[in-house]
């Protein structure tokens, strides 16, 4: 009994401990403007500032026009990071070919790779192909090339289904590409999601992308537009914890609403090394 | 190098003499009519971010008023968009040669604009036009001349460098106002007064002076005592000379030795509220005229500004900010233009209300807008009476690198209980030297032959392919062939982007690693270093206390992070509501952008009223200065790593829900206890998952970036410069884009070393059937 109730009380203690730091960026946002690190909890039951999220908003700029360019980017991103890693990461499980090895070390080898390794001569790539100030350099990389996880991910779900189902369509005379898109794909629905959400996460909080390819101010993203409140005169720390808390909600909710596929997706790729 | 001390110019600003009617200066329309009739399709880009809200508006209605003058231009006001004091992107866009007309810059950055062939010069135009009036603007403006004396651009504000203080502390301890020519003895004597320990607990709560530490603020207490940075032609350190070693003594003193000041004011500290704006310190500085913007706030007390104390003489530095016109404008003239309405009558009033700085132009300086007779300061005036004695930082093409070098150094001096200050003075200026000679010889070296680097990378390509082809094995039969070409075709668009995004890049990385080049030049124009940049790294103590940091990072942040997700694992692996609940908490730290997570930690961590030192003091634990203190600093960024242990909990999560737990019975029944079970059965059915999260948890934490770019920029010292920090400075901010390159290479050979090893080694422990499965 005694077991049961202190490892309640440890779980209990681990999950607000973990929450904590938002609870805090939550009370931040809601206190009076200049208040700064110094409000308390107890303050907001008698002065609440809910408009805190209304200037923080209107700050950020044309607010609409930025949440549309983050979801048109974010939707783009996980359409071809999808389709792409996929299909490499079918041809990796399911296909004998000579070289794989080697290529599949090579997929490995750019997990290796920092971003700002490659930042500059990257630009210099866009600039030739006239796509600076397009969305064409966030969503690109992840069309072609595909995160290197993820096609590691795809692999190693492939590698687990079992070989007659694609050998009775071999022999059917199915294509590998048909396979891959009508019994493969259907198949990896947790997949799809798991890496869905990771794209996700990975588009929506991108901020170096943007920084370096969006100039004009209506191609701007809500990252972009979020880090501009770093600025070093008149910031004020709750407007920033609000706007942070803005761009942060369509992520909880995301998860929220796909939490039980990302899971099993994420059981999948723990489970089956 | 030669100081821009303020010439001859600034006795007829003071007398206010040259001031010409305000409306006549509003209109500084174009003078000369060569201005085509034809405006469509012509745009103006201009990125004027004055790092404040209020502003916009008045960029707005200058933008309309252009586009109303010149029927069918396109103005088109972008927004800067970067973090603190970064101004990374009109540098972009000088790289990828994209069109910018009028862009601000930092006067410390004017040095390597120009250097670097990046601004169009404004002589001309001025020359040209007979609205121009030089005396219109204080001399702060020769802070944008060359050599030469030609105007690169115009103020948009400045500001000298001055003390702040609580009137209503220093009364309440029997104090007088600072005089304006008050000494670092009177200084100290009422920071003495001041510093006081008000609720008896042990702990100082109430300091003298709240100190600046960042090398403009500090460099003032050397001029005032005699000393200087470098010497007049800009090729020596003065910095070890006795001048600045008894500043730099004098300034340490009030921290270790006397224990009147504090050091809460640091600029990553600027966001939260200080001890001088919640009435704790007597005097802040030295410091510019933006705080005024935050003080605003201030209800409690009545405070205000004074010159700084003098030394041996009286000295200040000097901020500044400018209006200039990039090389990559494409209409000259119409910048030149939209500059002079930048700094013109209106705008510039704009500027003084808002109160970022003081406005360059003279009739805005001295006009109601800016000195603000009913709001505090009171003394607004004291910003314009300091002129005579401030002076800018030396206008080096490098100035950036110079000050990077020296504020690591520096920030030890003053932060460090125990430093031998003359020795770290010695050391500071033996690293200038150094640098400076070499950056001397920089121009003499060989280009880069025309088309090398294309040739580099097409034969690279080629070899790679060639290589994959002859060694991919024997050529199999024809319908493995055809297995083959599907799966060739499947990995057509991965193989592109690995090309175009991820191969190209590095190899070009490669080929500039071994050139010096800056991003504000031409690619073409890259010289030939060999393996130069590779030997510096080998004698860099930046990069070596670089490295060091990243390796205790990641040799803490990695196992205590595998330790905590499996913890939190095992207790929260039941099915339970609660259970489940509680990992949903758990995890959705995971998702939060890092931009978020850096700021909010930043707060929590805040030595003085952050959440965390609270608790640990109402505990009666120590209160580390965690992001302040160099030996904190790494610890407080594993602490926000575990913050984010979530995705590998999950992870674990699945792996313990898909072990057997038969196995685990079994040993239940047999007797084994807890931690026998653990070791025993379970963790040898976790070990694959083990490996997979310490491989992904090293590659995340040897890529440290964003938390260390938005807290804490690499301090205090070099304490948390982490590696890909440190080849982004290299690269962005020093502009040596060769160096950051073989940094960059550098991190992923030990980066691929690492997961090399790790994954060799695995054999011995990961369990062996479940090894077979992967």
């Amino acid at each position: 009994m005694s077991a049961r109730v202190l490892r309640w009380v440890a779980l209990v203690v681990c999950a607000s401990l973990f929450a904590l730091p938002l609870v805090y960026m939550l009370s931040v946002s809601l206190h009076r403007e200049g208040t700064g690190l110094g409000g308390s909890l107890a303050d907001l039951a008698h002065d609440a500032h809910p408009e805190n999220y209304g200037v923080a908003l209107e700050k950020m700029g044309d607010f609409p026009r930025l949440l549309a360019n983050t979801v048109v980017v974010t939707v783009l991103s996980i359409a071809g990071q999808l389709l792409t890693c996929s299909l490499a990461g079918y041809a990796f499980a399911r296909i004998e070919f000579r070289g794989r090895d080697a290529l599949f070390v090579a997929v490995l080898a750019t997990m290796m790779l920092p971003e700002q390794v490659s930042a500059i001569p990257r630009f210099l790539v866009f600039r030739s192909l006239g796509m600076v100030d397009t969305f064409a350099p966030l969503v690109l990389p992840a069309v072609l090339g595909g995160a290197p996880f993820f096609i590691f991910l795809f692999r190693q779900y492939f590698l687990t289904l079992p070989a007659e189902l694609t050998e009775a369509a071999r022999i059917d005379g199915c294509g590998h590409l048909r396979i891959w898109w009508s019994i493969a794909l259907p198949l990896a629905r947790p997949m799809l999601v798991t890496v869905g959400i990771f794209t996700f996460l990975a588009a929506w909080n991108d901020f170096w992308s943007p920084l370096v390819y969006l100039f004009s101010p209506e191609r701007s993203t809500l990252s972009l537009a979020l880090a501009s409140f770093n600025r070093t005169y008149d910031t004020a720390v709750e407007h920033m914890m609000a706007a942070s808390a803005v761009v942060l909600a369509p992520c909880l909710i995301v998860y929220f609403v796909a939490q039980k596929l990302f899971l099993r997706g994420v059981q999948v790729a723990a489970s089956k090394h | 190098m030669r100081e821009r001390r303020l010439g001859p110019l600034r006795s007829t600003c003071y007398n206010g003499a040259a001031m010409l009617p305000g409306a006549l200066l509003a209109c500084c329309a174009s003078s000369w009519s060569a201005a085509p009739q034809e405006w469509r399709d012509r745009r103006l880009v201009v990125m004027v971010d004055e790092r404040s809200f209020e502003s916009w508006p008045g960029l707005v209605e200058l933008e309309r008023e252009f586009e109303a003058r010149y029927p069918g231009l396109d103005v088109r006001l972008t927004d800067m968009g970067g973090a603190v004091g970064q101004q990374d992107k009109p540098r972009f866009m000088l790289t990828g040669d994209l069109q910018l007309d009028v862009a601000r810059i930092d006067v410390t950055e004017f040095g390597a604009f120009l250097a670097e062939g990046a601004l169009v010069d404004l002589e001309p135009y001025f020359a040209r036009d007979a609205s121009w009036d030089a005396t219109q603007y204080l001399a702060v403006i020769d802070g944008m001349r060359d050599a030469r004396g030609h105007l690169y651009g115009l103020t948009s504000t400045f500001s000298p460098y001055v003390m702040y203080y609580n009137r209503d502390l220093l009364r309440a301890h029997g104090l007088d106002a600072p005089r304006p020519d008050w000494t670092w003895d009177d200084l100290l004597a009422a920071c003495r007064a001041t510093t006081v320990d008000l609720d008896g607990d042990g702990r100082i709560d109430q300091f003298g002076i709240s100190l600046t530490q960042w090398l403009q603020a500090v460099t003032p207490w050397i001029w005032q005592n005699g000393g200087d940075l470098l010497d007049e032609r800009g090729e020596r350190s003065r910095l070890a000379e006795p001048e600045a070693v008894a500043a730099l003594t004098f300034v340490r003193g009030l921290l270790h030795e006397e224990r009147v000041a504090s050091f809460d004011a640091s600029f990553d500290n600027q966001l939260s509220q200080g001890l001088f704006q919640a009435g704790r310190a007597a005097f802040y500085g030295p410091v510019g005229y933006w705080e005024t913007y935050r003080f605003k706030y201030i209800e409690d007390f009545e405070w205000d500004v004074a010159p700084l104390p003098r030394g041996q003489r009286a000295a200040t530095s000097l901020a500044m900010t400018a209006y200039v016109v990039p090389r990559t404008s494409r209409e000259p003239e119409l910048a030149y233009e939209f500059v002079r309405a930048l700094a013109g009558e209106r705008f510039q009033r704009l500027l003084a209300r808002i109160g970022n700085g003081v406005p360059g132009r003279i009739s805005a300086a001295r006009s109601v807008d800016f000195l603000k007779p009913d709001v505090a300061p009171a003394s607004e005036h004291v910003f314009l009476d300091v002129l005579p004695q401030a002076r800018f930082m030396p206008p080096l093409a490098n100035w950036r690198k110079i000050e990077d070098l020296c504020s690591s150094e520096l920030q030890s001096i003053l932060l460090l209980e125990q430093c031998d200050v003359a020795a770290a003075c010695g050391r500071m200026a033996a690293r200038t030297d150094e640098y400076l000679a070499r950056e001397r010889v920089r121009a003499a070296r060989p280009r880069l032959p025309e088309g090398t680097l294309a040739l580099a990378l097409s034969l690279s390509m080629l070899g790679a392919l060639g290589l994959f082809v002859a060694r991919r094995g024997p050529r199999p039969g024809r319908i493995a062939r055809a297995e083959e070409r599907s799966a060739y075709a499947m990995l057509v668009p991965w193989a592109l982007g690995f090309c175009a995004f991820f191969f190209g890049p590095a190899l070009a990385t490669l080929v500039v690693s071994l050139c010096e080049w800056s991003p504000l030049r031409e690619l073409g124009d890259a010289r030939w270093l060999g393996v130069d940049n590779y030997a510096r790294l080998a004698t860099d103590p930046t990069f070596q206390r670089s490295l060091a940091a990243t390796a205790s990072y990641a040799a803490a942040s990695v196992p205590l992070g595998l330790l905590l997700a499996l913890a939190l694992a095992l207790l929260l692996r039941d099915e339970g509501a609660l259970a489940t609940g509680a990992r949903t908490l758990v995890y959705v730290p995971a998702i939060v952008s890092p931009v978020i997570v850096a700021a909010v930690w930043r707060f929590l961590l805040d030595p003085d009223r952050g959440l965390l030192n609270d608790a640990l003091f109402r505990c009666g634990l120590p209160t580390p200065a965690w992001t302040r203190d160099p030996d904190w600093v790494v610890p407080s960024f594993v602490l926000m790593s575990l913050w984010s242990v979530g995705g590998q909990m999950l992870v674990f999560v699945a792996a313990l829900k898909a072990a057997d737990r038969d196995l685990e019975d079994a040993a239940r029944i047999d007797g084994a206890g807890w931690w026998r079970r653990l070791w025993h059965v379970t963790l040898p059915q976790l070990s694959p998952v083990i490996l997979f999260n310490a491989m992904i948890g090293l590659l995340n934490a040897f890529q440290i970036f964003a938390q260390p770019y938005i807290v804490t920029q690499g301090g205090p010292g070099d304490a948390s410069r982490f590696l890909v920090l440190y080849l982004y400075e290299s690269g962005f901010r020093h502009l040596d884009m060769g160096y950051a390159s073989a940094i960059a290479w550098v991190l992923f050979a030990l980066l691929a070393a690492l997961g090399f090893t790790l994954w060799r080694c695995s054999a011995r422990w990961v369990h062996q059937s479940a090894r077979r499965a992967a």
